[in-house]
Order: structure tokens, then C-alpha cells, then sequence
């Protein structure tokens, strides 16, 4: 190992060129960029996914995605006067007090064009890519309830016309919506359903001219609803499937207030993103007329499923956003308060904070961008796993963030003079919408689990049968494991993608995904079908999931940034070694349990508590204070 | 060994008087007022025989017998004035105000004991411990390690032991009081002391055995008993009960009970209801009953409706539909099953029942009052309507014995479990 990067380290002396130690890095950002103008097809290229198997694809991450220097002078243009108008013009305090957004505010934000900023240029949006749209993601986020409007309005509300939508439908809607003329809103939840599609109750029926559809029914907690001109809506049609049988099947609808019909209930008084319009819309007998079904008629789950899963990873840089305004505010706390004669910021556990926001902000940049870069490469490449670990990753760490800085601070993140407990209450909406961090973690951990089960079936099944072959390639295997303990992925040494500084992160990396890997394979061979389940399993395989993808995004981010030099490049790399082995502890610990038993793992006793307190509907244990004599 | 033995000892002790008294308990739920009397003299001899041998009571019987009838006498003149706690506890003041020397004591303790239930102090802790209080202090201890090596005042101990047993059998649970008096009469280590050593291990330790409790004082409104019976049976925090019929009485008829309305009460669950929702409706449901259920010493009677199992025929597996969930597979595509190592379910033979869709409690279990319930029901479940309803009652209606008019005396604390009884007739 170290030999190995003695003589890597003697070549680049020799060559002169520092940047030598990457060469492998180099020649795939070449064979990628070459890949770039030609490639047209949809890749089946996956990152997350191969993890499944033990396998680092790492053209897909290695580089880290870079935006070339026309793009970065584009967006540093949009940066400038978006962060301008929020630093001077937005008042985060009088919004949350007063839940509304002023109209000059809303004003402001139409004219920087935020309103539409992933709207291709030609129906007049700004045609960002996701990484600009990341990137100005974190400014926004600076007011929770600016960033929930603008994301309700574009993230969702009018993401079905533009992913799904046909021409006349963009050209007619999508101008007004971009420059905010329109707002827009989607609307999928009803009172008894959240993610089941079964019970849907908003129901369109064909009028007998068959021209127009109407639609009647409820849905709840719509952001914007109060606002939007424009509703993606999702409900029930009756659709003749291919046996010829009657079947009610969802479609989606762009339903205009105009059409009539529409109502709606007064703004839901929350907690966190107070200014952002949340409240109940009623269609009674609403008419729209056929082109505004969305795809096609039938075909609503796949757009629903489309709009949800495109929109996640945007969560990240929002997230970093955050907590970077928040290190801020409170090292300025931090190094001015006196204790003892020493200030906050020389005390152990205060530190320790400080480093708890830094890498959590590090590592959901690392991945906020990594993501969106991979999302931005030709072809639609299927990302919605790594966007959906984003989200996961960055609304929780934002959570720990938000609570750690509120501990900083004592008593004054706790009083409304000061903006910290504002951050807090709007940041756990987070763990809560786009899907429910829970149920992500089933998402994450099941679309993983079906590609590998596709590819393991066979030699599980051998395996069952008790093939000898195969049982023998088996031992050998796992006595070749044991003689040689490196786990070699080949994301070191000479062709290795990762700047030597990182190696040793590199190699818990690998480490872990190797065994990740056969862990995946002997959950399929325990649980089958049936893991899907095994929730607490889900949970942890997802934990993990997350973790090494985090850990692949600061490797390949640090390696970047110390091979072309950027700014305190060493604090990365610190970062990212910090990281890498708090990781490793953290999958190392999940993996052995995962290798054990329910009982043994403490799940059964888990549920068995938590069924013993359900049937009750209560805490069971007498009081402490009780007595029988 | 010893320890094993002794309590095994204890277990009989305990629990064979129970079976006795259940049996009996049970027999006489039909015929209240039976013969409490008797009832205690099987107890005492079911109890005689697995007594101790070293509890000697060769003598004690015929004397006991011949003096009972003084000292029930002395009860009795009592029980003519009133049978109150007041009163019993004069008789006991009478008693050890007659003779300094207490004599006679045993003979009144035995007899004052078989009169607690007429008095209705059988469950009153401070009367167990003022009987207690007759026994002479001091006298009894053991004063040297012979009379402690043998058995000390066996009938005395022996009496004080019945004395404590009676209060096992009611669920009374001793008190600091109650152990005070033992030392003063045996001393530590007696006969008596230990059995109430051994009431204060187990007696907390079972106190809250049954996961679900019936309250010591059941409601006295029918409505309300049925009530509290149908949430207990339904088992199902979120069925809600529904009075299809208050009971009414139309008082100024000279002839009640053909105007009296009887209560009809049943409950419902949601999942109950989808269930009748499902339910195929050229297929007959079945109201069925009485069924009995306990609550203490008292029998209520509820009825079902249920309908016969789904055929396997019928039962149409439906598959998950791929566009259900927004945001996770609910089913993976794969064809590998559940490891046999990782297979915890155990091997259980299941025969399937059919589904029960409500339960009910009425004061009259006729075909007309059930009628009521099935029409109210009917609002809320329109299958019913279309279904037919095939009434499948016992012949042999029973009125609901309250608590109030129950069997005094006998079993406390336990559920009786109801004899067994075919309660379906075709």
C-alpha cells in the first residue's frame, strides 16, 4: 500500500506534474467528455444500484461532475443579485410572523425569473441545469417558506408539463407559469391518501360529448393551493384496459382555476414554513377539457412517480445552504461569548459541534452536486435513488445541524428575537414531505434489492439446490477472502481514481462495499420476496446504502478539489477522511447486524414492545410509584 | 426438595377449594339463593382432607360441631335484628366482653367466620383482623424450643390458619394489622405466621395477572352492563357501540311487561363493517345466541352475527396492483422465497371460522327484538337488506341475572369460567 504510493508519489516528482497521480482520473473525464457528444440513449449505467453487488462503478463518480467555466460565469451571474435580494429584500421575521408572502417579495423573486428556473429557455424560464438549479437551491433555502413556494410551484406544480407534457400544452402553460404569472400547485394528497394511489377518491368523468372531463373530489395539504392558477391534479378515471375490462386507473389533469369549480379552505396554520400557502382544494364538478390530461389517460401513476422522484435531490443544496448560514451566525456567537475567561469556541463539545455542522454540510454539498451532475449528463439517466438518498441524508443532517447551533447558542436559539428556533421549526418539515424519510428508505433499499435479486437469483437458487459447483466457487471464494484481507475495488493504486491522501478512506470504502455486497446476497438468500417485509431490515440495508454513497461523493469530491487545487483543499480532505471513518464504523456496525437474527438484533423485541404498547394504545408500565400491598 | 413440596402444598391448598366452590358456584347460578350453608361445609372438608398432617384436628371435631350451635346462635339472634357490619361486629364485642378467659374461642371464630358472607363483611379486611383480635394474646407463643419443635396450640393455629384461608379465598390480601395480631397470639414462627408469609409472596404477584380486569363493582344500569360486556367481547379499541332500542316502561299501563321495550345494544368495528360490506349477499348471515359471558358472578348473554366461511372457491386472491404506491414497491419481482432458517412461523393446524360482523346484548333475546337490531344495523350496512338473515336462537331464553341478586358468598377474585355449553342449534 504505502509502497505503492511511494512510487506513485516518485512518478509525479519525476514528471514534474502534480497532477499526474490522477492520470486515470484524467483519461475518464477525456473518455467521458468524448462520450458526451454522441451518446443519445438512455444509459443503464447505475451507481447506487451496482453497490447492491459489491461492484464501485466508478466512471459514473469519478470524476466529480464539474460544470465547464461558461456555465459557472452564468451562474455566478444568477448567484450575485439572487443573494442580494435575499440578503436585503426578504424579511424571513415579518413572513413567519405574519405567514404570508408579501406580494413586492413575490414580485422580486418573478423578476429574477426564480419562478421558473428549470423552464428551457424557449418557453421563457432561465433553463437551468439541476446543478444551477442546486446551486441557486441554496440561496433560496435561506427562507424556509420562499423555498417551499418556489419548490411547490416548479419542483412539482408544473414539473408534470414539462417532463410529461405534449407541445401545445408547454407552449400554452409554461410561459406564464415561468415568469410567474401563474403559479402552480400539485395535488395529490387526499384525506385517506398520502402514498397509497388505491384511495384516491378524486374522481374524472368523461361528459358525453367526451371532450371534457370532470372532476370532483378533495385534496389536502396542497402548497400554494391558495395561490396557484395552475393545479397538476391526479384522479380517478375508468379506463378500458387491454382485456377489455373496465379499471379505474389515475391521470393526471392540468386543471386552471379558471375552469370554475375550484375552491379553496383557508391556509393550514403550521409550524415551520409559516409563509409558504398550504391549504385544502376542492374540485366540484370542475370541467377540463381533454388536452389537459397530462400523458395519457391512465397514465398518471407513471407521471406522479416522475414529478416525485425528479425533484429530491435539489434538497441537498438547500440543506448545505442552511447550515452554512448557520456555522456563521453562530461561530460569530461562539467566538464572543465569554465563559471562565475563555470563549465558547475553546471548549471540547462546543468544537465538536462546529465539526458536526462542517462535515454534515461538506458531505450533502458532495452529494447534492454529485447527484445533480449525474442527472445533468446526456440520456435521462435514471437517478432517482441517489436523489432520493440525498434527500434522506441532507433533511436529517439538517435536523442534527439546526438542533446542534440551537445548543450552541443556549437560551438565545430559543427566544424569537433571533432567527435560530425559525430555522429549526422549518427544517423538520423536511424529514416529512417529498416522501417521508421512512418511506424513502423502502424505496432506496427495495429498487436496490430488485436489481440485485434479478441478477443473484440464479446463483441463489443453485445455491439452495445445493449445486456443489456453485458451493465450492462459494468457499473458495470466502477462503480466498479470508488469506488476502484487502478488499481491492481498484479505486487506488495505479489506475485509482482517488488522490492518494484519500487512499486510506478509499480502501474502508471499498471494504464496505464489498461487503455490502454479500450481505445484499445473503438477506436475498435468507428473506427472498418476502424482505420487502422486513422493514427494519430496509432500514438499515438503506442506512448503509446511504452512507457509501455519501462516502463515494466527499472521496470523489476531495479528490477533485486537491488535484486541480482549489481552496483549502487540505480541509477536505480532513473532511472527507473524518468522514470516511465515522462512516465505516457506522456500516460496519449495521452490517453485522444485519447479519444476525431477529432475536439477536434486538428487531423482535422491538416490535414486540411496540406491539404490546399499540394494542393498548398506551404506556403500559405501572408507576413507578405503584404498589400491590 | 422441601421447599418444592411445601409449595405444591400451598398450590393445592389453594386452589382446590376454588374448583369446588366453581363448580358449585356455577351449578347454583341458576338457582340463586341456594345453599350458602352447605356450600362452606364442602369447603371445609375438601380443605380437612388435604390438610397438614401435622395440624392435628382429631379432637376438635365433635366439639366443634357441639358447640357450634351456640355460637350460631348467637349470630342468628343477631341476624334477626340486621345483617350489617355493625351488627357482626357487636357480636364480636359481645363475645369478648362475656369471658375474660375467652373460652370457646375457636368454636366462635369457626362459626363467626361461615356467618361473614350472610353479613356481608366476607370482604371487609378490618372484620378478618377484629376476629383475629378474639384470640388471647401471648398465650399461644412458644416459649421454649420444644414447643416450637412441635406443634404448638395446633387448634388454635389450625383456626387461625382457616381464618386466613378464608381471607385467600376472597382475594383479601392481609395487612401490617393483620401480621401484628399473628405475632402477639403465635409469635414469629408459627403455623399462622407462615400462611400469612405465604399470602404476602403470591398474593401481590397475582394481583394483576388477568390482562383484562373486570371491575369489582359492575354498573347497575343493564345499559350500561351491556355496554361494558360488548367492549369486553369485541376486544377492539375502535368499535363503537350503538343503542338500537332504549328500554322503556310504560308505567301508566296496569300491565308492564307486555309494553316494556326491551334495550337492544350492539357494537360494531369499522373493520367489521368492511367485512359485511364484503360480504356476499345471496349467501345467508346468521344471528346466533345466547352466548354467555361472565363478569365475575355475573352471566350476561350476547349474541353474534355471523355468516359461514368464504368458500374456497370463492376466495379470489387479489393480486397487488403495480400502481398503488407512489413511492416504493410493495412487491418485489423476484423469484426467490423466504429462507427455511429464517422461516419463524410455527407449524399451526387453523381452522377457519367464519367471519362475525357484529355482536349484540338485548333484554329479550326473541326474533322480534334481534329484529330491531338487524334493521339498525341495516343503516349502516346495506348488504343486510339484500342479504338473507336466518335467526338461529336457543330455545330456552334467559333473563340476565344481575349482580345484585347473585349468589352471595363463595368464589371471589377469579374469573369463573362458565360451564361448557353448545350454544349453536341448528
Amino acid at each position: 500500500m504505502s509502497l505503492n504510493r511511494l512510487v506513485v508519489f516518485s512518478k509525479s516528482v519525476r514528471c514534474k506534474n502534480l497532477l499526474t497521480p490522477l492520470i486515470g482520473q484524467f483519461r475518464s473525464v477525456t473518455t467521458i467528455q468524448s462520450q458526451r457528444s454522441f451518446r443519445t440513449y438512455a444509459r443503464n449505467l447505475v451507481y447506487a444500484k451496482d453497490l447492491f453487488l459489491g461492484k464501485v462503478n466508478k466512471a459514473e463518480v469519478f470524476p466529480y461532475p464539474e460544470i465547464d467555466k461558461e456555465e459557472l460565469e452564468e451562474i455566478k451571474q444568477f448567484v450575485g443579485p439572487v443573494e442580494k435580494f435575499f440578503n436585503e429584500d426578504v424579511d424571513s421575521k415579518r413572513i413567519d410572523h405574519e405567514a404570508k408572502i408579501p406580494s413586492e417579495t413575490l414580485n422580486g423573486l418573478k423578476e429574477l425569473g426564480l419562478f421558473g428556473m428549470q423552464v428551457p429557455e424557449e418557453y421563457g424560464g432561465l433553463g437551468l441545469s439541476n446543478t444551477m438549479y442546486a446551486r441557486l437551491g441554496e440561496i433560496i433555502s435561506l427562507d424556509g417558506s420562499i423555498a417551499v413556494t418556489l419548490a411547490a410551484h416548479q419542483a412539482i406544480g408544473l414539473k408534470g408539463i414539462l417532463i410529461a407534457g405534449n407541445e401545445q400544452q408547454k407552449v400554452k402553460y409554461l410561459p406564464k407559469l415561468a415568469a410567474g404569472q401563474h403559479v402552480a400547485a400539485f395535488c395529490l394528497t387526499e384525506p385517506g391518501s398520502g402514498s397509497d394511489a388505491a384511495s384516491i377518491q378524486t374522481r374524472a368523468t368523461l361528459t358525453e360529448d367526451g371532450k371534457h372531463f370532470l372532476i370532483n373530489g378533495s385534496k389536502i395539504w396542497i402548497s400554494n393551493g391558495g395561490l396557484a392558477d395552475i393545479f397538476t391534479v391526479f384522479a380517478r378515471t375508468e379506463v378500458v384496459d387491454k382485456d377489455g375490462q373496465k379499471k379505474d386507473k389515475i391521470t393526471a389533469f392540468i386543471v386552471e382555476r379558471e375552469f370554475g369549480g375550484v375552491t379553496n379552505g383557508a391556509p393550514e396554520d403550521k409550524l415551520g414554513i409559516r409563509g409558504s400557502n398550504t391549504c385544502e382544494v376542492v374540485f366540484d364538478n370542475t370541467k377540463v377539457p381533454i388536452e389537459n390530461v397530462i400523458g395519457e389517460v391512465g397514465g398518471g401513476f407513471k407521471v406522479a412517480m416522475n414529478i416525485l422522484n425528479s425533484g429530491r435531490f435539489s434538497m441537498g443544496g438547500a440543506c448545505a445552504g442552511m447550515i452554512k448560514k448557520l456555522i456563521e451566525l453562530t461561530s460569530e456567537y461562539a467566538g464572543t461569548r465569554k465563559q471562565f475567561n475563555k470563549s465558547l469556541s475553546e471548549f471540547g463539545m462546543i468544537q465538536e459541534k462546529f465539526a458536526t455542522m462542517a462535515l454534515n454540510a461538506f458531505v450533502m454539498e458532495s452529494m447534492a452536486y454529485l447527484t445533480a451532475g449525474m442527472m445533468d449528463r446526456p440520456g435521462m439517466p435514471d437517478c432517482s435513488v441517489e436523489a432520493a438518498m440525498v434527500k434522506v441524508f441532507s433533511s436529517e443532517g439538517a435536523w442534527i445541524c439546526v438542533s446542534e447551533a440551537l445548543q450552541v447558542l443556549g437560551g438565545l436559539g430559543y427566544v424569537k428575537n433571533y432567527p435560530f428556533e425559525r430555522f429549526l421549526r422549518d427544517c423538520r418539515i423536511l424529514l416529512i414531505f417529498e416522501g417521508t424519510n421512512e418511506i424513502l428508505r423502502m424505496y432506496i433499499a427495495l429498487t436496490g434489492m430488485q436489481y440485485a435479486g434479478k441478477i443473484l437469483t440464479g446463483k441463489i437458487k443453485e445455491m439452495k439446490k445445493g449445486n456443489v459447483g456453485v458451493v465450492l466457487q462459494m468457499l473458495g471464494k470466502k477462503v480466498r477472502e479470508s488469506v488476502s484481507s484487502t478488499v481491492d475495488l481498484g479505486l487506488t493504486g495505479n489506475d485509482g481514481v482517488v488522490h492518494p491522501s484519500l487512499a486510506d478512506s478509499a480502501k474502508k470504502f471499498e471494504e464496505n462495499v464489498y461487503y455490502f455486497g454479500t450481505t445484499v446476497e445473503s438477506l436475498l438468500y435468507r428473506y427472498g420476496k418476502t424482505i420487502v417485509d422486513e422493514q427494519l431490515v430496509l432500514k438499515r440495508v438503506a442506512d448503509v446504502l446511504i452512507n457509501l454513497y455519501a462516502m463515494t461523493a466527499v472521496l470523489s469530491r476531495a479528490s477533485r478539489s486537491i488535484s486541480i487545487g482549489l481552496r483549502n483543499h487540505d480541509h477536505e480532505v480532513l473532511l472527507a477522511n473524518t468522514f470516511c471513518s465515522d462512516a465505516y464504523f457506522k456500516n460496519n456496525f449495521l452490517m453485522a447486524q444485519l447479519q444476525k437474527n431477529a432475536p439477536e438484533n434486538n428487531d423482535d423485541s422491538m416490535k414486540k414492545i411496540a406491539k404490546e404498547v399499540l394494542e393498548k394504545r398506551a404506556y403500559i408500565c405501572s408507576h413507578p410509584l405503584e404498589r400491590t400491598f | 426438595m422441601n421447599c418444592a413440596r411445601r409449595l405444591a402444598r400451598i398450590t393445592i391448598r389453594g386452589f382446590a377449594p376454588y374448583a369446588t366452590v366453581t363448580a358449585r358456584e356455577s351449578a347454583k347460578c341458576l338457582n340463586p339463593y341456594g345453599s350458602g350453608v352447605q356450600t362452606l361445609r364442602a369447603f371445609h372438608a375438601g380443605f380437612g382432607h388435604l390438610k397438614d398432617q401435622s395440624v392435628s384436628r382429631g379432637d376438635g371435631h365433635p366439639r366443634h360441631e357441639g358447640s357450634l350451635v351456640t355460637h350460631d346462635s348467637l349470630f342468628e339472634q343477631a341476624a334477626v335484628e340486621a345483617r350489617t357490619k355493625a351488627m357482626f361486629n357487636r357480636v364480636l364485642e359481645v363475645f369478648v366482653r362475656k369471658d375474660i378467659r375467652r373460652r370457646g374461642h375457636v368454636e366462635f371464630i369457626y362459626a363467626a367466620l361461615r356467618k361473614m358472607p350472610e353479613f356481608g363483611v366476607e370482604r371487609d379486611i378490618t372484620v378478618y383482623n377484629k376476629l383475629l383480635d378474639v384470640f388471647p394474646k401471648e398465650v399461644f407463643v412458644p416459649r421454649n424450643f420444644i414447643q416450637r419443635m412441635f406443634n404448638h396450640y395446633p387448634r388454635q393455629q389450625e383456626c387461625a390458619v382457616q381464618l386466613l384461608e378464608q381471607m385467600e379465598n376472597y382475594g383479601i390480601l392481609p395487612n401490617v394489622e393483620t401480621k401484628v395480631l399473628l405475632v402477639q397470639i403465635f409469635g414469629e414462627k408459627s403455623h399462622p405466621m407462615r400462611k400469612y408469609q405465604r399470602l404476602m409472596y403470591w398474593f401481590p404477584k397475582f394481583k394483576h395477572t388477568n390482562p383484562y380486569p373486570v371491575p369489582q363493582d359492575l354498573p347497575q344500569d343493564p345499559l350500561d352492563l351491556a355496554r361494558l360486556s360488548l367492549t369486553r367481547v369485541a376486544a377492539d379499541p375502535d368499535a363503537c357501540v350503538t343503542v338500537y332500542q332504549m328500554p322503556s316502561t310504560d308505567v301508566s299501563e296496569t300491565i308492564v311487561a307486555d309494553v316494556s321495550l326491551p334495550y337492544v345494544v350492539g357494537i360494531q368495528s369499522p373493520e367489521q363493517r368492511s367485512l359485511l360490506a364484503k360480504h356476499n349477499a345471496s349467501r345467508p348471515v346468521f344471528v346466533e345466541g345466547p352466548f354467555p359471558l361472565w363478569l365475575r358472578k355475573t352471566c350476561v348473554y350476547y349474541y353474534v352475527l355471523r355468516a359461514d366461511p368464504v368458500p374456497p372457491e370463492e376466495k379470489v386472491q387479489e393480486p397487488v396492483d403495480p400502481e398503488r404506491s407512489f413511492f416504493y414497491p410493495l412487491e418485489l419481482d423476484l423469484d426467490l422465497e423466504r429462507d427455511l432458517g429464517d422461516d419463524d412461523s410455527f407449524d399451526v393446524d387453523e381452522v377457519e371460522e367464519g367471519p362475525i360482523f357484529a355482536m349484540c346484548m338485548a333484554s329479550r333475546g326473541d326474533q322480534a327484538t334481534l329484529a330491531k337490531w338487524i334493521a339498525g344495523l341495516q343503516q349502516t350496512n346495506p348488504v343486510l337488506g339484500r342479504a338473507p338473515t336466518l335467526f338461529r336462537l336457543e330455545s330456552v331464553s334467559r333473563e340476565i341475572q344481575r349482580a345484585g341478586e347473585s349468589e352471595p358468598g363463595a368464589e371471589p377474585g377469579l374469573e369463573e369460567e362458565p360451564p361448557h355449553r353448545q350454544a349453536m342449534k341448528q
